[in-house]
């Protein structure tokens, strides 16, 4: 059954390079055949999540460890994959085909949708550097394309966008790529488990280096600052279901890249103390930006800065409460910007623009102020119990800089969302301007995403106990070791 | 299943029925009557014991609980009370936000006042800032921006007490109420968190210097949501700071932290908060000349008698600190119902553009009338024993500076009552009211009650005492000495008991004297009010002789160059701070400049790490 997860990578993958072909014979296949390769694969991983003893490591081709190719599926991972999975089926570029010209870009869009799936789901689950940074490379590729060929008219401020985005994105590969050539240099190795039994070789300066190397290069797709500009006016010019899935999914895919990095090439308080700088920075710098937006869309990718701030700011925590901290408010940053994303397709564009439109919309304004009340961290949502995860863990670091940042930026944060607030429910004379409502499903995707939050009040407990296994297994690096470099007859 | 649970789940039941039915006017009578009910079920708790609910669950380890003392009691007999007339004087309101606003709100600080540990405590709080967003926000445009300003400064206050209650969690690795007072922390440690929970409760509270929210969210929305607002939601605040004395740091913790060595405690500094905040707002509602911003900034004064009287913490002060949240409650609500029927008939509450509206709503009239008599404290309604009591203590301790400082805030309070009451409801008619009538009977009749309760309260105090002595033997202090006609005094060396059948005795036989002189004098004539004369001049409709632009004016030009704005431009400047910190961060993105930046940073990491 286990080996089945492979085919979450590869099936993706395949179908993606195949989708072209199959579009000339017949548009109708080449719709359906990605959203059920995605179910096919959701269900491979709940399967696989529901059923195995979660660690367990796959070496492809029974190859050897440090020398083979090895894929580690531990909660966490699976996780990460399904929720690339089920947002990326919820976020499913909506097709057009009044046009022949437009059912090609659409192909194009589901073969690049499905090459961003395979690739993130293989950067949950590689094993060694070198693969990590293959499928990020991919990742990135797909992201560039689908950028630019988003929706199906043209647009300079997309093109231009896309452009800046792959110089930021190229620069950032070129250090990551010198990071990992440091790591190799030091060790020989770009085997996780295998680096993990040589961290005295990294524990110098120039292992510092390489950290930071990876952590800067990594970085700009997990929005860190300062390799974050990109942001905003890429999540502006793309379709507002792209941005969403990349800033509510993938940015964390490339968040548990540098997780991984930082456990497994270079744990010490150096690293911790440079990603809380950075973090700290991300998250100021976020929510100042984002006060000062006039547009929905920048302000919600301005606040998306913050919040990976808050992740990073998190995951320097040394011990198990920083990785449950960070994961608590990973996972419900996921939920909520997507959420907001959403509201996004129809209210981008000027906030002053929204007045009265609340009256016109009551769900999606209802929605819209509970995702932002979660977001602040309103009591007993979600959203506070990720941040008093976060202000205790700081607490019992005595980062207590970090935390007046942290309830500094929260007022900003209520400041700026419950402006807009105001304008939906605005009450001036002005005629409220036409906006189209949201498709349903997008209504639907969002409400579901609300419903997901209420649940999991309710299930708060099951959360946490989910949360400790987790970090159990992130910060158990022994048997991390064991499983990949020993347990070689599980191979495939 | 006991009361407490009882009350909590009838209040539950009160919002789920004001979202389904507050539509229809029988459904909002049913509304009230909840409210009725359940401060009937409140009665069934006793106010002497702890009672604690069987509700409450764990989460992280930590088990959360909710009970009640007699200081929750007594403030939930207000929170109740305060609903009660809000929703009687709203009937006729249609607006279906206001009666689900008002049942959160009832709900949300039911559970904030059967908190039992800090986090429950700090939920409560953020649910009880939340909605009184639903109440604030039923005005117009203005009441929206009020709002906004409000949020932001109750969240900063949540804020800060977030940052405390995490402060106390990992100091002493518990969020129980008993956390601190089992494990004592260091001075240092004692005085961030009073800063940080005594600090942030106060937002609420609405104390110098974070009060420039209060007048206009409470004042600028609808009429039934500023009664329930102005009357009562502040007070959550209060009740905070109590609860923050009784189990974090008490006032003998508070007077051993010196902010000048030898000289000045925390403590006095408090005390000083206090005293501001009561001359302060009262003179800047000197200044206002709409009603009911007028009396909005009144309750950010009357705060601060309450905060002083806690802050003396014997017998009597925080017996009066405590008494005069009743009796403000009761005064600021008939006071805000009065001025809302005057703007329901007439259209405005802008105090230049009424006047004479005695002979057109007399009931509204003798409403006002006791309220500002309550508010100002004068015998011999119920605000005068508050104020009363307040000052004895004052006066007890030797602290005549601040005593005076609190009286000066009472000739404030009597010169804008009367200022607010002249130029509505006293002179001459204005032509455009000639055929105003009075409120109707919904709002009225509340009104009544609520008089009926001030006069009573007033002079049998009595009756309100022993609630405030439940609270104050649940807080750790010895309860007042009352009986119903007021309070004897524990040390027998100061002479100053308190009867007030006693005063209100004196007091009417004074008017009845006045009155036989008046009934002795022959009889009048009545005149309509253009037929007359004054200052040698006949009168006519155009030619007003009830001055009320630029009311006071002789005062006014002395006291004028004391108004500095020095708050107001000290939240300018930090606006304007967060603004420019937000344009630096802007221009920080600078397209050119990113790859630079991103260089800048790992060449630095790696040369500091090489180095």
């Amino acid at each position: 059954m286990k080996h089945y997860i492979i085919l979450t990578v590869i099936l993706p993958l395949l179908v993606a390079f195949l989708l072209p072909t199959i579009g000339r014979f017949s548009y109708f296949l080449a719709r359906a055949l990605p959203p059920i390769i995605l179910i096919f694969s959701i269900v491979i991983t709940a399967c696989v999540y529901n059923n195995e003893t979660a660690p367990f490591a796959l070496h492809i081709g029974d190859f050897v460890a440090p020398q083979g190719i090895v894929f580690h599926v531990d909660s966490i991972s699976l996780l990460m994959a399904l929720s690339v999975q089920v947002f990326a089926l919820f976020l499913w570029p909506r097709r057009s085909f009044k046009l022949q010209s437009e059912q090609i870009v659409s192909n194009k869009r589901y073969s690049l949708m499905l090459l961003l799936v395979a690739s993130a789901n293989g950067l949950a689950f590689s094993g060694d550097l070198f693969n990590l940074y293959v499928f990020y490379e991919l990742l990135a590729v797909a992201t560039f394309g689908l950028i630019s060929f988003d929706t199906n008219e043209a647009n300079q401020a997309r093109f231009a966008a896309a452009f800046r985005y792959l110089v930021i994105s190229a620069t950032g590969s070129v250090m990551a790529l010198l990071g990992i050539a440091l790591v190799y240099f030091l060790t020989g190795t770009l085997n996780f488990a295998h680096l993990a039994t040589q961290q005295a070789n990294l524990f110098n300066p120039i292992g510092l280096s390489a950290f930071a190397l990876l952590l800067v290069g990594f970085g700009v797709k997990a929005e860190l600052f300062p390799v974050n500009s990109w942001v905003p006016e890429v999540y502006s010019a793309a379709s507002k279901k792209l941005s969403g899935y990349l800033a509510g999914v993938i940015s964390k895919l490339a968040v548990l890249v540098i997780i991984k990095a930082l456990l497994f090439i270079f744990p010490h308080s150096e690293a911790a103390y440079l990603m809380l700088g950075l973090g700290l920075a991300g998250l100021l710098i976020g929510e100042l930006s984002a006060m000062r937006s006039n547009d929905f869309t920048r302000m919600i990718s301005w606040s998306s800065v913050a919040q990976l701030g808050l992740v990073f700011i998190a995951f320097s925590i040394p011990g198990q409460a920083g990785i449950i901290a960070g994961l608590a408010v990973l996972f419900h940053h996921m939920f909520v910007k997507t959420a907001l994303f959403l509201i996004a397709e129809k209210w981008g564009g000027r906030i002053s623009d929204l007045h009265g439109q609340g009256y016109l919309n009551l769900i999606m304004s209802g929605i819209f102020i509970f995702v932002a009340l979660s977001l602040i961290g309103l009591p007993p949502l979600p959203g506070f119990w990720s941040k008093f995860l976060l202000l205790n863990g700081l607490a019992g670091q005595e980062y207590y800089f970090a935390i007046a940042i942290i309830l500094i930026t929260t007022v900003i944060e209520v400041n700026y969302l419950f402006r807009v607030a105001n304008h939906l429910f605005s009450r001036e004379d002005k005629p409220v301007l036409p906006i189209n409502n949201h498709h349903w499903f997008d209504t639907l995707t969002a409400s579901l995403i609300v419903v997901a939050l209420i649940v999991a009040v309710w299930e708060l407990p099951t959360i946490n106990d989910q949360l400790i296994i987790m970090s159990d297994q992130l910060l158990d690096i022994e048997s991390y070791v064991n499983r990949v470099l020993i347990s070689t007859e599980n191979g495939l | 299943m006991n009361a407490l649970d009882l009350l909590l789940l009838t209040s539950l039941g009160t919002v789920l029925f004001s979202v389904v039915f507050s539509a229809s006017l029988t459904g909002r009578m049913l509304l009230t009557m909840l409210y009725a009910v359940q401060t009937v079920i409140l009665f069934q708790i006793d106010a002497g014991t702890e009672m604690v609910s069987s509700f409450g669950f764990e989460i992280f380890n930590h088990a959360l609980g909710l009970s009640f003392n007699g200081l929750s009691w007594f403030f939930a007999l207000i929170t109740l009370g305060s609903a009660f007339f809000a929703a009687w004087y709203g009937l006729n309101q249609q607006q279906k936000l206001l009666h689900v606003g008002l049942s959160a709100n009832v709900f949300s600080m039911l559970v904030l006042l059967s908190a039992g540990d800090f986090l429950s405590l700090f939920i409560a709080w953020e649910l009880v800032s939340w909605s009184g967003v639903l109440l604030m926000v039923l005005g117009k445009q203005e009441s929206l921006v009020a709002t906004l300003k409000y949020i932001t400064y109750a969240i900063a206050g949540g804020m800060a007490v977030f940052a405390g209650i995490i402060l106390i969690y990992s100091w002493t690795g518990s969020l129980a109420f008993n956390a601190v007072t089992e494990n004592p922390l260091s001075l240092s440690q004692y005085g961030t968190l009073a800063i940080l929970l005594i600090g942030g409760f106060s937002v609420k509270m609405a104390l110098l210097p974070f009060h420039l929210w209060q007048a206009e969210a409470y004042a600028l929305t609808s009429g039934p949501a500023s009664v329930f607002l102005g009357a009562i939601s502040a007070r959550m605040g209060l009740f905070a700071i109590v609860i923050t004395m009784m189990h974090v740091v008490d006032l003998k913790t508070l007077d051993s932290i010196f902010l000048i060595p030898e000289l000045f405690t925390f403590r006095d500094f408090l005390i000083w908060v206090a005293a501001l905040s009561i001359i302060l707002p009262t003179y800047t509602a000197l200044r206002q000349n709409d009603a009911r911003l007028l009396l909005a900034w009144h309750g950010i004064g009357q705060g601060g008698y309450m905060m002083l009287g806690l802050l003396m913490y014997d017998q009597m002060g925080s017996a009066g600190g405590l008494l005069h949240v009743f009796n403000y409650a009761s005064c600021q609500a008939i006071l805000f119902m009065s001025v809302f029927s005057i703007l329901h008939r007439t259209g405005t509450t802008n105090l230049n553009q009424l006047g004479g509206l005695v002979a057109r709503m007399p009931l509204s009239f003798l409403a006002m009338l006791v309220g500002i008599i309550g508010l100002a404290g004068l015998p011999p309604m119920n605000g005068f024993v508050s104020k009363w009591l307040v000052y004895r203590s004052l006066l007890s301790d030797g602290m005549a500076i601040v005593f005076l400082a609190s009286v000066i805030g009472t000739l404030g309070t009597i010169l804008s009552v009367y200022k607010l009451m002249h130029n509505s409801f006293l002179g001459q008619l204005r032509v455009e009211h000639e055929h105003v009538k009075e409120a109707p009977w919904s709002m009225t009749v509340p009104m009544m009650l609520l008089a009926i309760i001030i006069f009573i309260t007033g002079v049998m105090p009595g009756i309100s005492l022993e609630l405030v002595a439940n609270a104050q033997s649940a807080i750790g202090l010895t309860p007042v000495d009352y009986h119903l006609g007021g309070v004897v005094s524990a040390n027998s060396a100061i002479s100053g008991d308190l009867d007030m059948i006693w005063v209100v005795l004196v007091l009417f036989s004074g008017f009845g004297i006045a009155a036989i002189l008046f009934l002795s004098a022959g009889k009048s004539r009545r005149v309509h009010q253009l037929d007359n004369y004054a200052g040698g001049h006949f009168l006519n409709a155009n030619n007003q002789y009830q001055y009320s632009d630029n009311f006071y004016a002789g005062l006014m030009h002395i006291i004028k160059p004391w108004y500095r704005y020095s708050f107001k431009w000290f939240e300018g400047a930090v606006v304007s701070f967060v603004n420019l910190a937000a344009v630096f961060s802007r221009s920080f993105f600078n397209q050119a400049h990113m790859l630079i930046w991103m260089l800048v940073v790992v060449t630095t990491v790696m040369a500091v790490a090489i180095i």
